[in-house]
């Protein structure tokens, strides 16, 4: 008969204090998997736990793993020891919980959210839905799980691809918005025309509401597709408000986060309905660098035909985004532009790069001319 | 596999690669009827009886049977033969396919005819002409046991042989030509049905407080966990040739569990059983359909009809493992509503 030998992971686990290793029985007995024994309820303390929604009903967010915790630690394993030796890592500090990462704090937001529309409407489906998406090996698996019980987390949908693209499993998920670290990724997905963007995590964090969502978005290229960005980069600041003047009435093509601004929509809409609207947990920002009086109108009249409301909107006309972001306190913001993401996590914003549009060419020929 | 050699003045030599001895394979027997697609023809045998049949099957001799829904899953096994056969030229750690049909000899001719037409190598057959395969599945030391026939299937799992009934959906997705891909569900396939019993009896949190008590006992096997096994045997000989990356098997776990819930048990059973999965997808209930989709597996393993029917539609491959307390009849369109609604407690 087939004899099955241990392999080094399980040796090297230590978890195991007696092995269930029995022999492959095809054939030899009757299958030794029936008869356990009645167990007792009454022996349980049960606490309720929500029940999962269905995809296409709610609003789903995939995130990775390393921009849900701090895992810099173990990325540095991996990438100087190579795969076997971080398995090996990871699985003996199982039990060792991660620290929050750049995503956290959203990821709670979104839950205080669930907790508010579950009370009003009970019966719902729609609210958000947390997938784990990530490259990670199974054996990993448990540690994230420890993880996520210990924050007290309501995570209960895993992707554990194993180092395969997750890509093609966010589309079965309908996912509205997909954060990463890994660029390439995001790329992918932006590709296949899903709302996606890349963490950072910035060396000081503000704090955040624990009772009310906040996110920020930039316009063009991330609510709004690139047109204007690429008139303004190869025809200059003028031209840009004269085209916007002319086509005030034409609306802009959608980005890459429109969707994802309608579904936070569509949940505002269900608390307004309930007179929770001075109430509301959701709150949504629109942090352009655009000039109102001169290129204001058309972003405003477009957002409008959309039929979206966006609750705060600020614009900049060129000043730095930092020290507003520092103000206003979101849990994440969406931009085009490096400059800006890093500008943002200066001053302690989580921010996000959405890896689209023009301004990533000019960016990266930036740094090669400056030999960074 | 079986070579004619000429060596010239019109004589030929018969060379014959040798088939592994059956305690060192991994073996796999297939019915006909999942392995073709003989459709047409049993419909002649259910209408016009067994001797119009065999005329039929006779006159068609010549003409090759289309593939049905095991074809894909036994090129997939040939292919990764190829691959260790390059790396371990002398080893007999090998898949090897079995024909197991309750067919009569007469057929034997067309079936041979078609695996031949495929370029398929199987050269143990298993013509019972109406007696049980059972004991034959046995004596070959069958590793997993697939057909159309759900009773025959049911004895086989009774007897602790891996088996399960084949579905062909209606349109097929695109496969992989150079990894074989296997789904597997959790609970009643892999495990197991404790936790089934639980979530039928007592609902949904009173599993999952029972599986966070748990959480260090291993469950219990379910019937094709030795079939995984013997996968993840294989898997290692490649990975001991450094051929991880490249491995010709891919195996996935498609579990309606929810992971912070009750995920860490079943992730702690592998590992003390000292399997390795490669992906693992928790649900929490979700359908399983567009991810298998996704994964494209050559054959999915499910004890639930539900989900059978859920992954057919969306054109996978899907096999029916009737264990434990998850079986039902399989469901007309009017029963969908009382499934929903036994979906909504598991």
């Amino acid at each position: 008969m087939v004899k099955m030998s241990l392999d080094a992971v399980q040796v090297m686990s230590g978890q195991v204090k007696e092995l269930k290793v029995s022999p492959s029985s095809n054939g030899d007995a009757r299958g030794s998997w029936e008869g356990k024994e009645e167990f007792d309820p009454n022996q349980l303390e049960l606490t309720a736990k929500p029940k999962p929604p269905k995809p296409e009903n709610a609003v789903t967010v995939a995130v990775s793993s390393r921009v849900l915790f701090r895992t810099e630690r173990e990325q540095k394993v991996f990438e100087q020891k190579g795969v076997e030796e971080y398995l090996r890592y990871q699985i003996e500090h199982e039990n060792e919980p991660f620290a929050p990462g750049p995503a956290f704090p959203f990821v709670k937001a979104l839950e205080a959210v669930n907790t508010r529309l579950r009370e009003l409407y009970p019966q719902s489906e729609e609210l958000f839905d947390i997938v784990l998406v990530t490259y990670n090996h199974a054996h990993v698996g448990i540690r994230l799980i420890n993880t996520i019980n210990h924050h007290n987390l309501f995570i209960e949908r895993f992707c554990m691809t194993g180092g395969s693209s997750p890509i093609g499993y966010l589309k079965a998920w309908h996912t509205n918005l997909y954060l990463s670290a890994d660029a390439e990724k995001v790329r992918e997905a932006l590709a296949e025309g899903i709302a996606a963007a890349t963490m950072f995590m910035p060396e000081k964090l503000t704090e955040v509401s624990e009772s009310q969502l906040r996110v920020a978005f930039d316009g063009d290229a991330v609510l709004f597709s690139d047109e204007s960005e690429r008139i303004f980069k190869t025809h200059g600041l003028d031209k840009f408000f004269e085209h916007e003047k002319e086509n005030e009435d034409r609306l802009l093509d959608h980005g890459p986060l429109k969707g994802f601004l309608e579904a936070l929509g569509k949940l505002q809409k269900k608390f307004y309905a309930k007179g929770q609207r001075l109430d509301c947990p959701i709150r949504t920002y629109l942090v352009t660098a655009r000039s109102a009086a001169s290129s204001g109108i058309r972003a405003l009249k477009t957002l409008r035909a959309w039929g979206l409301e966006i609750d705060e909107a600020l614009f900049l006309a060129g000043a730095p985004k930092g020290p507003m972001l520092e103000k206003i306190r979101p849990h994440i913001y969406f931009d085009d532009q490096m400059f800006h993401v890093e500008g943002a996590a200066e001053m302690g914003t989580v921010a996000a790069h959405v890896p689209y549009g023009i301004a990533q060419k000019y960016s990266s020929q930036q740094k090669m001319s400056s030999g960074k | 596999m079986v070579q004619f050699k000429d060596i010239g003045n019109g004589f030929s030599v018969f060379l014959c690669l040798c088939q592994p001895k059956p305690q060192n394979a991994v073996t796999i027997a297939v019915s006909s009827r999942t392995l073709f697609n003989m459709v047409a023809e049993r419909k002649i045998f259910v209408d016009e009886g067994v001797e119009k049949y065999v005329a039929f099957q006779v006159e068609h001799e010549n003409d090759p049977l289309k593939p049905g829904p095991a074809f894909p899953f036994v090129k997939a096994l040939m292919n990764v033969n190829t691959r260790l056969r390059n790396l371990y030229p002398d080893s007999e750690e090998l898949f090897d396919i079995v024909l197991m049909t309750n067919n009569h000899a007469q057929v034997g001719v067309r079936l041979i005819n078609s695996i031949n037409h495929y370029g398929l190598t199987i050269e143990r057959f298993c013509m019972t002409g109406g007696k049980s395969p059972i004991g034959y599945l046995k004596a070959y030391m069958t590793n997993l046991y697939l057909s159309k026939s759900a009773d025959k299937v049911t004895e086989a799992i009774e007897e602790g042989i891996a088996a399960a009934t084949v579905f062909m959906p209606k349109q097929e997705n695109d496969l992989s030509d150079t990894q074989l891909r296997v789904a597997f569900d959790g609970d009643a396939v892999l495990f197991s049905d404790e936790s089934e019993i639980i979530v039928k009896k007592h609902g949904l949190d009173t599993f999952f407080e029972h599986e966070k008590k748990f959480e260090n006992q291993p469950l219990a096997q379910g019937p094709l966990k030795c079939f995984l096994e013997a996968l993840g045997k294989l898997q290692r000989k490649f990975y001991a040739k450094n051929e991880r990356l490249n491995c010709p098997i891919r195996t996935f776990l498609v579990t309606a569990r929810s992971a912070a819930s009750s995920g860490a048990r079943v992730l702690k059973t592998l590992r003390s059983w000292g399997l390795e999965i490669d992906e693992a997808l928790f649900l929490a209930g979700a359908p399983k359909g567009p991810l298998l989709q996704k994964i494209r597996p050559h054959i999915f393993f499910d004890d639930q009809m539900f989900h059978i029917e859920g992954a057919n539609e969306l054109g996978t491959i899907s096999a029916h493992v009737p264990y434990g307390i998850g079986q039902n009849a399989p469901l007309k369109k009017t029963l969908e509503f009382s499934l929903r609604i036994l979906q909504y407690v598991w």
